[in-house]
């Protein structure tokens, strides 16, 4: 691979090609781990903002809330310098990465699942009940499988968010797309000025995230049509 | 392992930096607001009336800018552009043009979708008495698409402020690199960001305050 767009464009632009690709893996796996994690988060907060329980509801309603209106940046920072310091040992950075991106996926996430199963009309629940299901299921079987069609959109949506959050992973010293890209263009080298650079790292992230943002807006137009049926 | 918040709280030096720096943010990210939401009235404009050329151009740079992360957007603004085009710039032009470009490209996304809501009949009205589309447009489709969508204009505009603090890595001084500063003397970083979070916090409740009072002031019409 390397030595083929070496051939193709060249030195120094063949290694500089090379290395931002061969870094775009770990803004994939950071991303991936953010979504994953935040999934599993955001799954529990909406499934307590769901139920009749005053307490569960407040705290989901708070978490979410909280993290939503904290910037991204904060975290990385509250995970990467801030907690470090505070315990006094060193943090391993894929850890602190991925604990503050998997917060803020989480918050995200969480509303949006937690406003498609409020969508779900009363009716369907007191439906469920007549013929005789009992809470969960009707929770899964009745309630989720129409609450997943409506938030899959919005959810994909999300992932383009959280691709171009890892970017400011490279503050507190992740090495992804975003660092990498960012040294070569702090190089005195010929043909990696940052003017070349960062529109090569934006086409990198554009063909990342622009795939996702179609597939939302694919699953949108789906879901309006489906209402329309109904 | 402790809490010291005192050491940031005793000194006036840092409280003081932290003011100006919640200025800074503010100030910049209200003209951004400003400023992006007026080029994204442009840009849908351009896409309503389907204008050849203007419209492709701005269905690209909406998805190119909003399938981009901003800190790139940045950076090529404060870095690279100047070295190809050779001017210079202070520090806050640079974030404010990156920011004013990345806000206009989500309004307009907003936009879009405000417009396309706003009833055919109405355009059909408007036509049938006689009023030239252009007009049309700024007084029946442009403030009903406007106020329809506020609450979704509202929203994306307080997560976009919670994204500027990174303008900070460009030597801006806002209120993210006023903690950076002082995170950097006192070494107590998580009591430094612990208080900016709240700062944040406290700043996105009041832009978000200012949003609906300025909503009620200007939909006031819609209730009548």
């Amino acid at each position: 691979m390397k030595e083929f767009l070496v051939d193709l464009l060249g030195k120094p632009e063949g290694i500089v090609i090379f290395q931002l690709l061969d870094a775009t893996q770990f803004t994939i796996y950071l991303s991936a781990i953010a979504f994953l994690g935040g999934g599993a988060i955001a799954l529990v907060l909406a499934f307590m903002a769901t139920i009749k329980n005053r307490f569960c509801r407040f705290f989901a309603m708070v978490y979410i809330w909280f993290f939503q209106s904290t910037p991204l940046l904060m975290l990385l920072f509250l995970f990467g310098l801030g907690v470090p310091r505070l315990v006094g040992a060193d943090v391993n950075i894929w850890l602190a990465a991925s604990s503050a991106l998997i917060l803020y996926a989480s918050a995200y996430i969480g509303e949006v699942w937690r406003g498609a199963l409020k969508s779900i009309p009363e009716s369907q629940w007191e439906a469920g009940a007549a013929v005789g299901l009992k809470f969960l299921p009707i929770f899964f079987l009745v309630i989720l499988p129409q609450a997943v069609r409506i938030s899959i959109a919005p959810t994909v949506g999300f992932m383009v968010q959280i691709i171009k959050g890892t970017s400011l992973a490279y503050i507190i010293g992740f090495h992804d797309l975003m660092a990498i890209g960012k040294r070569w263009a702090n190089a005195p080298v010929n043909g990696t000025e940052p003017y070349i650079i960062f529109p090569i790292m934006a086409l990198i992230y554009f063909s990342l995230c622009f795939p996702l943002s179609k597939i939302s807006k694919w699953f949108e137009k789906r879901a309006s049509l489906d209402k329309l049926n109904a | 392992m402790e809490l010291r918040f005192f050491e940031i709280y005793r000194s006036s030096e840092y409280l003081l930096l932290l003011f100006k720096g919640a200025g800074t943010s503010l100030i910049l990210t209200v003209l951004a607001g400003l400023l992006g939401f007026i080029f994204a009235v442009l840009l849908s404009f351009s896409n309503y009336f389907k204008i050849p050329i203007l419209s492709q151009f701005s269905t690209c740079f909406v998805e190119f800018t909003r399938n981009t992360p901003l800190i790139v957007q940045l950076f090529f603004f404060a870095f690279g552009l100047p070295i190809l085009l050779g001017y210079q710039w202070p520090f806050w032009a640079h974030a404010l043009l990156a920011l004013t470009l990345n806000f206009s490209a989500y309004f307009a996304e907003i936009l879009r979708a405000g417009f396309q809501n706003v009833g055919k009949d109405q355009k059909e009205a408007a036509k049938s008495l006689g009023i030239k589309p252009i007009i049309a447009f700024l007084k029946v489709i442009f403030p009903q698409g406007v106020s329809k969508v506020y609450p979704s204009l509202n929203s994306q505009f307080i997560f976009l402020f919670l994204t500027t603090g990174i303008i900070s890595e460009i030597g801006v001084v806002d209120l993210t690199q006023a903690g950076v500063f002082i995170d950097s003397r006192t070494f107590r970083s998580f009591e430094v960001f612990i208080t900016l979070t709240i700062i944040y916090i406290a700043l996105s409740v009041f832009l978000k305050t200012c949003m609906s009072a300025l909503n009620r002031v200007l939909f006031r019409w819609q209730d009548m």
